[in-house]
């Protein structure tokens, strides 16, 4: 038995899917491509595969993974790559298959861009919109808790860096937010507290890039 | 393809995978390199329509022709729909994304007649004028096909030409008669009265119907040649009919989210209720080596752990075993489960329990229909009492331990003892678990008694009969409720007002297009799913029009009235249907296609279970 972490991309038509119909989608392009997957035991096997960091529905992803046990261990990375290619829907695209190096409990942060803009705002003013908002001490949303109930968190301490670019038509941010297990946030929280801030409303574009450890190392 | 519009909407939707496409053996060709693109609409949602085999069998079959493209188009849920009309988005097909006024045939599959004020929605999504008469040129054909066009009447206005029966042949001589008419520069009224001369195409506008003082139909006259009655069509030799090698593998999760197999079509049964059991005939069978093989190919296709075998009753199928022999010779080891959807209550043996169970255990549902023998030989349904205690018998000691029951009240000559038999059958099941000596130590047992309002339907033994009405209906559901002692029963039932509706559409004539007129106007949609369907607003709009509801589906017909489907031939005759009905009223049963011909009719198709060999002649 050896372990394999499968590099994927998450975009287009697939961007719209949950994390549980992505989940659908890998089971069963892993049935297809008959590629050796260990199987759970007991009385309903069914293939095992975990997602280190489920992604969001509507966020494009670059560098997404999902880690599987072979039960051939002669059954080669490369292989994985194209048959696996040949059975996914043209969203989801596998481009790398690896040793796991760092346990998914590792993951402490992510790295998101983030375009935000209309064609009615110039995006200097969203830019200055960002930065004001990001220049705040706290940043404090709304959070719904399991129980149902409100509750106000900070959101300021999870922003690990980031830069606001002002591009043509849009404003570009580029930004670390903390990630994982422990303490996760969700970029679209900091956008409703932008949309909040300024009473407006712009269409919105989240790819994330790149997860890290609590070293700022690459997840690999 | 994703259009740029659309996109900015779909993050404020719920389910947006519903509206991308892009699923795995999707079909895209270049539009400048075909004739004909036909938009495949299924008036109901994505997750509904995406589960239907009808569309997948029509849209392998389609796109395998050089010079047609076909794609898939939904009923947008209600969220998008009110998004759509906002920012001016009109209905689009998943494949390339373009409007469906892009197309020239615009396809509608009937399954249920509360789809219907979906099918007007959707054309009006389209910005395509609903009457068939508002549409002049040769394109945006409008044609349907399905159950429920066996009775077009209540949206002839709308629909251009309908296809009646099986559609894999006539389908396509229509497309390319469409594609011949371009050509040649014709127009729409002529290509329409070449399209009435193919068998199974009915042309509503070529018929006029007049009616007497009391509503009901006076004469029905074809015209421009047009032909005098419209019959089915049908595939003959089901091994050779075209069978989708790949289906089309949705992202997001679907009502039926796994492999299906055909495996044969129409009902030996004949249960006098059922209008699948009529439509459909004969019964004509797939070889066990066919579905074989067109099973396995499929799975490997599409990836799918799952595959049901389909068919209105597969324990019907005559060589059941030997086919559950074969498929589990593979199934097992390339993990794939079997599921055996409809099966009866005698068909349920050792040897099947067995075969299904070595993969997956899932629930068991069987269909007794009524709850008293007398109510069970009116509707033909051949079950006795002691054959589902002893399945039950038999599913208890394999180690089930829930059994969900189906009934109909309201059947024709049903009395309030027989609908509390429903509970009393409900109940013996419970007490057959608790007799049972191998029953699943330490669990208790559950029952769902599932009770559903009987809609009399076109082209069977009960298209006369009317149906009860929307209080008696309450009061049958109080006295099953009334007569469940045990809380190891539990009782499902619904509000009898959508199967009023549905009773209405069911048998309706040419009339009602007025109303559906109205209530497309007024944005009527999803009368199928409870979050939409409002019976008041329907009758309001029945009222505005001199509609008599009531007329349609609670009054009893004459033998002799002219029917609105009576110009349509399912193959099994009227005279046929009517000795049913007084056969019914007699509590007696008529024997299945296999143990005795009963002359229906449908022999005249020179195939299937019609010229078996039957055992008791050997």
């Amino acid at each position: 038995m050896k372990n394999a972490r499968i590099w994927f991309k998450k975009d287009f038509e697939c961007r719209y899917i949950s994390h549980l119909d992505l989940n659908r989608c890998m089971l069963r392009a892993l049935h297809k491509s008959r590629i050796p997957i260990w199987h759970t035991e007991g009385f309903n096997p069914h293939p095992f595969a975990t997602f280190p960091l489920p992604l969001s529905l509507g966020f494009r992803g670059v560098n997404e993974c999902m880690d599987i046990k072979l039960e051939d261990d002669d059954y080669s990375f490369e292989e994985i790559i194209s048959s696996l290619n040949n059975c996914l829907p043209r969203g989801l695209r596998v481009f790398k298959v690896t040793d796991p190096i760092m346990k998914a409990g590792k993951i402490a942060f992510a790295r998101f861009t983030i375009k935000i803009g209309d064609n009615r705002t110039s995006s200097k003013l969203i830019c200055e919109q960002i930065n004001d908002l990001l220049s705040q001490e706290t940043i404090e949303i709304e959070k719904k808790t399991k129980k149902g109930t409100l509750k106000t968190v900070d959101i300021k301490h999870a922003v690990k860096n980031y830069e606001i670019k002002e591009m043509f038509d849009y404003a570009q941010l580029d930004i670390t937010l903390s990630a994982g297990s422990t303490d996760n946030v969700n970029p679209n929280l900091l956008i409703s507290s932008l949309f909040q801030k300024f009473d407006v409303e712009y269409e919105v574009d989240i790819t994330r890039n790149e997860l890290f450890n609590s070293d700022m190392e690459i997840f690999r | 393809m994703i259009n740029k519009e659309v996109e900015k909407l779909l993050l404020k939707v719920q389910k947006p995978g519903r509206y991308v496409g892009g699923e795995l053996n999707e079909v895209i060709k270049n539009k400048k390199d075909v004739d004909v693109r036909f938009a495949f609409c299924f008036p109901d949602t994505y997750e509904v329509g995406m589960s239907h085999l009808g569309m997948k069998i029509l849209y392998g079959l389609f796109n395998k022709v050089p010079y047609i493209w076909c794609e898939r188009v939904f009923a947008p849920w209600i969220d998008m729909e009110e998004l759509m009309i906002k920012h001016n988005i009109p209905l689009y097909a998943l494949e390339s994304g373009d409007p469906i006024s892009d197309f020239d045939f615009i396809g509608f599959t009937l399954q249920y007649e509360l789809s219907f004020s979906n099918m007007l929605n959707m054309l009006k999504l389209g910005n395509i004028p609903i009457k068939s008469s508002d549409r002049t040129e040769l394109k945006n054909i409008v044609c349907a096909g399905g159950p429920c066009a066996c009775n077009p009447e209540p949206i002839a206005d709308f629909v251009d030409l309908f296809f009646i029966g099986e559609g894999e042949e006539v389908d396509l001589e229509v497309i390319e008669l469409y594609r011949k008419c371009r050509k040649e520069g014709k127009s729409k009224q002529e290509f329409l009265q070449l399209a009435a001369q193919i068998e199974g195409v009915y042309v509503p506008s070529l018929y006029d119907v007049e009616y007497n003082e009391d509503g009901t139909i006076k004469s029905f006259t074809p015209n421009c040649d047009a032909p005098a009655v419209i019959h089915k069509r049908l595939m003959l030799q089901m091994d050779d009919v075209y069978y989708p090698e790949n289906f089309v593998v949705p992202n997001i999760e679907i009502v039926h989210d796994r492999a299906v197999q055909e495996i044969f079509r129409g009902c030996i049964r004949g249960c006098r209720f059922c209008q699948a059991g009529f439509i459909y005939r004969p019964v004509r069978e797939k070889s066990p080596e066919v579905i074989d093989e067109q099973c396995h190919i499929l799975c490997n296709n599409t990836g799918y752990d799952e595959v049901s075998l389909s068919s209105l009753s597969s324990s019907d199928y005559s060589q059941i075993v030997p086919l559950l022999e074969k498929l589990t010779e593979w199934s097992k080891d390339e993990k794939v489960s079997i599921s055996l959807p409809s099966l009866r209550v005698d068909g349920f043996t050792d040897e099947i329990m067995n075969k299904i169970k070595t993969v997956r255990k899932s629930g068991l549902t069987f269909a007794p229909e009524a709850g008293s023998q007398r109510m069970r030989d009116v509707i033909n349904k051949n079950v006795e009492e002691s054959e589902l205690l002893k399945t039950c018998a038999t599913a208890f000691d394999g180690g089930w331990t829930t059994v969900k029951l189906y009934f109909m009240i309201g059947l024709p000559t049903e009395t309030y003892d027989d609908v509390a038999d429903i509970a009393n059958l409900g109940q013996k099941v419970v007490d057959t678990y608790y007799q049972c000596p191998n029953k699943p130590k330490g669990k208790s047992v559950r029952v769902t008694v599932s009770a559903s309002c009987f809609v009399p339907k076109p082209f069977t033994p009960f298209q006369w009969e009317p149906q009860d009405t929307r209080e008696v209906f309450a009061s049958k559901q109080q006295k099953i409720k009334d007569s469940i002692t045990t809380r190891k029963i539990q009782f499902n039932y619904h509000d009898a007002s959508t199967s009023y509706l549905e009773a209405v559409f069911a048998r309706g004539d040419r009339k009602l297009c007025k109303a559906m007129e109205l209530a497309c106007e007024r944005g009527f949609h999803f009368d199928g799913w409870g979050d939409c369907f409002d019976l008041d607003k329907w009758l309001e709009i029945f009222e505005e029009c001199g509609i008599d509801p009531t007329f349609y589906a609670n009054r009893r017909r004459s033998f002799d009235e002219i029917l609105p489907w009576d110009h349509i031939d399912y193959g099994v005759t009227k005279n046929y249907l009517l000795k049913e009905c007084q056969k019914a009223y007699n509590n007696t049963t008529t024997p299945h296609c296999r143990l005795k011909c009963s002359n229906c009719g449908a022999a005249k198709y020179g195939k299937g279970v019609c010229f078996e060999k039957r055992k008791n002649m050997v």
